[in-house]
């Protein structure tokens, strides 16, 4: 009986591979319509978890989270596999929406190409695994956004944390840009042991103008400073976009597509080359 | 002559003495504070197997809970029942979070602590209820965390109906990732420690409506 039901499974699978195949084709995708069967292999095709979307980027499982066997990539290899991770409803590569893009195409196409010939695969554990937390909270009483970035940290030889790594958000850009006046504390301060220092800490809006050079504000201790003092009340986190730089030479940007469609689940959104480090690409407004 | 047993029974003594000691080091490994344990007993890639198949069931084991404490018809001692059986399922402190998406697009989502959400359940005006399973649940592979606990998250899909008589008053299709933990419990019983599968917090985002 178990026999029978695993055949039923492969059978559907191998439809399924094949219907996942079309789904790349505009005509047929349009001409989907087959009721309750249909939902269902929506479910099976769409990419439930973050995690596998990294397994069949690897080629690693089927479309059930079974482990990929050799029939199944030999009827699904990665280059079949890769492109369909794309949100394929991006009008930039639509030819009749207004918004097509020949270049978004080619740089698509070109990591593609590269990801299979140079066979890049995604780490899972990375710390180029950037998973942006877009969240509610409350701040002087007012729902407000916040974006926090969370990375993965390895502890010991096998245990793993999601970390906070930094945040950005309106209430913490505290400082206002202002080239009207020279702000700075002048160099004979010293000799009158900074009498002047508190009129520039008057100056609550411009402080970095009192800084190094070098000052660059930690907008992490600043939320924590926030919440610890009862400005900021975190409410939840309403939509998460993970941003990959682990592929080297690329960045891509994965997000969650709730749509009733085989093209579903969290697809890549963007494709863009890229050579910054995580400390580096953190600071891109 | 008599050198010899001395030396053979000092030679036990120290291994006696080590061995004691030997003991003493793994049972305060087991029994000690957990990120402790986590240190020293780890669960080998077949039993995590062998978890991943139990974790369907338990879901399963979850989804027939709300079934029956959500049925108006079921009679009141077997839903109060079914109410506490499906909280045993949960880590403490679980919650549920259900995501609805506005019109407009916008995001709303509210969250209540796991007893709060069976307790609401079990008052929602249905006579009975009817979860349809997808034959499709995704669990992704466990991984260790800093407290040794392992972790993974199983999304399940499920179309829920909700009648009153014969009517349909409520139906939709929802996906749900379930927080999946491995800990080690106290078998009271048998006066031995084991790991058991945790239900953890569940994220509830709505797919499809289909009637409202």
């Amino acid at each position: 009986m178990s026999a029978f039901y695993c055949r039923i499974r492969l059978i559907r699978g191998s439809i399924l591979v094949i219907l996942i195949f079309l789904i790349s084709c505009p005509l047929f995708s349009q001409n989907l319509s087959d009721p309750q069967k249909e939902r269902e292999d929506i479910f099976i095709a769409r990419i439930k978890q973050f995690n596998e979307f990294a397994d069949r980027f690897n080629l690693k499982s089927d479309f059930n989270g079974n482990p990929a066997d050799s029939a199944f990539r030999a009827k699904m290899p990665r280059e079949r596999m890769i492109p369909l991770l794309f949100d394929l409803k991006d009008p930039r590569i639509q030819t009749s929406d207004t918004r097509y893009s020949a270049d978004y195409v080619r740089i698509k196409e070109e990591f593609v190409r590269d990801v299979i010939q140079k066979k890049l695969f995604l780490y899972k554990y990375s710390q180029g695994i950037i998973a942006e937390a877009r969240s509610r909270v409350i701040f002087q009483g007012e729902p407000q956004k916040i974006r926090l970035f969370l990375i993965q940290e390895i502890v010991g030889d096998d245990m793993v944390k999601w970390v906070l790594y930094s945040a950005k958000g309106d209430m913490l850009n505290v400082f206002k840009t202002d080239t009207s006046m020279v702000r700075f504390i002048p160099p004979s301060s010293n000799e009158t042991d900074f009498i002047n220092l508190k009129r520039a800490l008057e100056d609550t809006d411009h402080l970095q103008y009192y800084a190094s050079h070098n000052f660059e504000p930690d907008y992490l201790t600043l939320f924590f400073s926030y919440i610890g003092a009862g400005l900021i009340k975190f409410e939840y986190v309403e939509e998460v976009v993970y941003h990959i730089i682990d592929i080297p030479g690329w960045y891509i940007k994965v997000k969650d597509f709730n749509r009733t469609d085989l093209n579903s689940g969290w697809l890549i959104t963007d494709v863009m080359k890229n050579d910054l480090e995580l400390p580096a690409f953190i600071k891109i407004p | 002559m008599d050198y010899m047993p001395k030396r053979i029974l000092i030679t036990l003594a120290i291994l006696f003495v080590s061995l004691c000691v030997t003991a003493q080091e793994t049972k305060t490994a087991i029994t000690s504070k957990q990120a402790k344990i986590t240190d020293e007993i780890n669960l080998s890639a077949a039993d995590i197997e062998l978890f991943k198949q139990q974790t369907k069931q338990k879901v399963e084991e979850f989804q027939q809970y709300i079934v029956t404490l959500g049925s108006k018809d079921e009679p009141a001692e077997k839903r109060n029942m079914a109410e506490k059986e499906a909280l045993k399922l949960f880590y403490k402190g679980a919650e549920m979070e259900i995501t609805t998406i506005l019109p407009d697009g916008t995001v709303q989502k509210v969250n209540r602590p796991m007893e709060k959400y069976l307790a609401r359940l079990k008052s929602l005006p249905f006579t009975k209820v009817i979860i349809k399973f997808y034959d499709i649940a995704y669990i992704r592979e466990f991984t260790k965390g800093p407290d040794g606990k392992y972790y993974s998250t199983a999304t399940i899909i499920q179309e829920f109906t909700g009648f009153s008589n014969d009517d349909i008053i409520y139906t939709d299709v929802t996906k749900k990732e379930v927080e999946i933990i491995i800990d080690i419990v106290e078998d009271t019983f048998f006066q031995e420690k084991r790991w058991k599968i945790f239900l953890g917090d569940i994220k509830a985002t709505e797919t499809k409506t289909a009637v409202s």
